[in-house]
């Protein structure tokens, strides 16, 4: 976790020829807001019988939302929503399609406070699960 | 409780005793007057006749928990390997099934001399569970600084979901794929556990004890009582390969016959319950609050450190400062590992408001019950081996704990002071 935010960090204070570098993040609006919707929906039917229907989990249950960006930080998106593909809904593990388990990892962006964009997240994208929110406008724009 | 007032006094019932009268719902029947009462002659020796019992307050509305585990089950036996991911070397110890607690010490003292033969002076713990725990402590031990690294603490592990009996052989793996000289791991591990759990006992608290456990029927024995018409049928197994009844799960149990007593036949005079038949054997049990916090505070006292995280991939171990890492995630080794040999195996226990004066456990029905110091626990036991294999749904079925806890309440209901 310390190196993931020591990473961040030292991104938001690299270089501009640095930072021109492509790179996807989960503060890129990698979802649809339409995504997301059916994303809740399917998480409703699915998903909230164990981890709540507001994402809190239960004593037993892990939260999807909280420590949730801690517990996932420094990883890739790609891995996020292969776990949730292949272990998740944990009584029928990988009974979802790929178009469902899409929807739902956008839903867990959208609930943990990342922001949608216009393009929908699909599988086998590499986007860096960063936990640290973008400085404020008039400080993010100016990067040491 | 004072097990001795307690067993004065079923012996001064001991004359007049005959159906149900152990339990002590019968302590206000007056002491027998005139001349003293002949002993009486049983195929149940004196030294042997079961004490005072109170009886277990079995109504649905007293659960006051419902715990759902899947238990780590592992086809081919607990992971016990060495790999290298990068320049980290890992010990695995994971899928030790039903017997978790009975066999981690054991498990952990393989794990930790394998670690300690890389000479490490600090050493990671992959998960916090029973198995996670005792090896981090063993390898304090053994002189390593141990960090756990976990994503959940003790408390909020699967393990303390377990039943917590003394089950060294509890679905630990199949006898057609077991290797062929686990017999003698097992036996090694279960040896050195039994060693290291028997100085936890008779500390404070009772974080681990022995207590008496009858076996009732209404049934000769090896007779098995009748399903009860609502339990659901078990699921068809949906690949090949998979068991389908006890005797397809290994047994090792013959192997440590010497650590634990026969089981009794009580006769008719000397069984306190209401039923035809009654045998009683004296089982290990954990404490799981106790014996928890004694581990923890042990873990720490030793200068151990926990970071809570969560793993993702194999290679993330690789990122760890500690260079030797023994792997003790449980289950999520299916997933994090995937390892195609974990199969969930799903057990449910309910827990009714603990009865100190309760000292013993018993199985009736395909219901067992256990008192302890955090509870009662009760647990429906249908199916045998079978219940809940391949089954990783975790939420509460709580139709089944109020049946089992109806099953118990049934048989205390026999007893004559008892109108129902």
């Amino acid at each position: 976790m310390r190196r993931g935010i020591v990473l961040s960090l030292m991104i938001l204070a690299a270089p501009q020829s640095l930072q021109a570098q492509p790179r996807q993040s989960v503060w890129d609006g990698v979802y649809t807001e339409e995504q997301a919707s059916r994303g809740q929906t399917l998480f409703q039917q699915s998903c909230a019988r164990c981890h709540g229907a507001n994402l809190a989990g239960t004593f037993e249950t892990p939260p999807l939302v909280g420590r949730f960006i801690p517990y996932w930080e420094g990883t890739t998106l790609d891995v996020l929503f292969d776990y949730v593909s292949t272990a998740m809904p944990l009584d029928r593990p990988g009974s979802l399609g790929p178009s469902a388990n899409a929807a739902i990892t956008a839903f867990l962006l959208k609930a943990n406070g990342f922001p949608a964009g216009t393009k929908e997240f699909g599988s086998g994208k590499t986007i860096s699960f960063d936990a640290i929110r973008p400085k404020p406008q008039k400080k993010s724009a100016k990067p040491q | 409780m004072d097990r001795r007032h307690l067993l004065k006094n079923s012996l001064a019932l001991g004359g007049v005793m005959g159906l149900g009268n152990g339990l002590s719902g019968c302590a206000a029947t007056p002491p027998p007057t005139g001349p003293a009462p002949v002993k009486p002659s049983s195929a149940t020796p004196w030294m042997d006749r079961p004490p005072l019992l109170a009886p277990v307050r079995a109504h649905a509305d007293r659960l006051f928990d419902i715990k759902v585990c899947i238990r780590p089950f592992r086809t081919k036996g607990p992971n016990l390997d060495v790999e290298r991911i990068g320049d980290a070397t890992v010990i695995h110890n994971y899928g030790h099934g039903g017997s978790g607690w009975s066999l981690s010490w054991g498990s952990a003292d393989m794990a930790v001399q394998k670690a300690m033969s890389f000479s490490p002076r600090k050493i990671a713990v992959i998960g916090c569970g029973i198995i996670g725990l005792t090896s981090a402590i063993t390898a304090q031990r053994a002189g390593a600084q141990v960090t756990i690294y976990t994503r959940e603490l003790l408390p909020r592990t699967r393990s303390v979901r377990a039943n917590g009996s003394w089950t060294p052989d509890s679905r630990i793996a199949l006898v057609s794929e077991a290797p062929a000289n686990f017999g003698d791991t097992w036996e090694q591990m279960a040896r050195m556990s039994w060693k290291t759990l028997r100085q936890y006992i008779g500390m404070a608290g009772n974080p681990i004890a022995f207590t008496d456990h009858y076996y009732l029927s209404d049934l000769p024995q090896g007779e098995t009582a009748p399903l009860d018409p609502d339990v659901p049928p078990l699921p068809t197994p949906s690949w090949s390969g998979a068991p389908t009844q006890d005797a397809d799960f290994a047994r090792y149990d013959d192997r440590i016959r010497d650590l634990t007593p026969r089981t009794q036949i009580l006769a008719d005079d000397a069984n306190p319950f209401p039923v035809k038949y009654a045998r009683r054997g004296t089982d290990l049990f954990f404490n799981f609050s106790e014996y928890g916090h004694l581990l923890t505070s042990q873990f720490f006292a030793a200068g151990g450190k926990i970071v809570m995280r969560d793993f993702h991939a194999p290679s993330e171990l690789a990122d760890l400062p500690e260079k030797v890492v023994i792997n003790c995630p449980g289950f999520a080794a299916r997933d994090w590992w995937k390892d195609k040999a974990m199969v969930p195996v799903r057990g449910q226990t309910g827990w009714l408001i603990p009865q100190p004066e309760v000292q013993y456990g018993l199985t009736y029905r395909n219901v067992n019950t256990l008192s302890k110091s955090d509870g009662i626990m009760v647990m429906a036991l249908e199916h045998g081996d079978m219940k809940g294999y391949n089954n990783s749904d975790e939420t509460v079925n709580r139709a089944e704990s109020e049946r089992a806890v109806r099953t118990i309440a049934e048989l205390y209901s026999r007893f004559p002071n008892n109108p129902a």
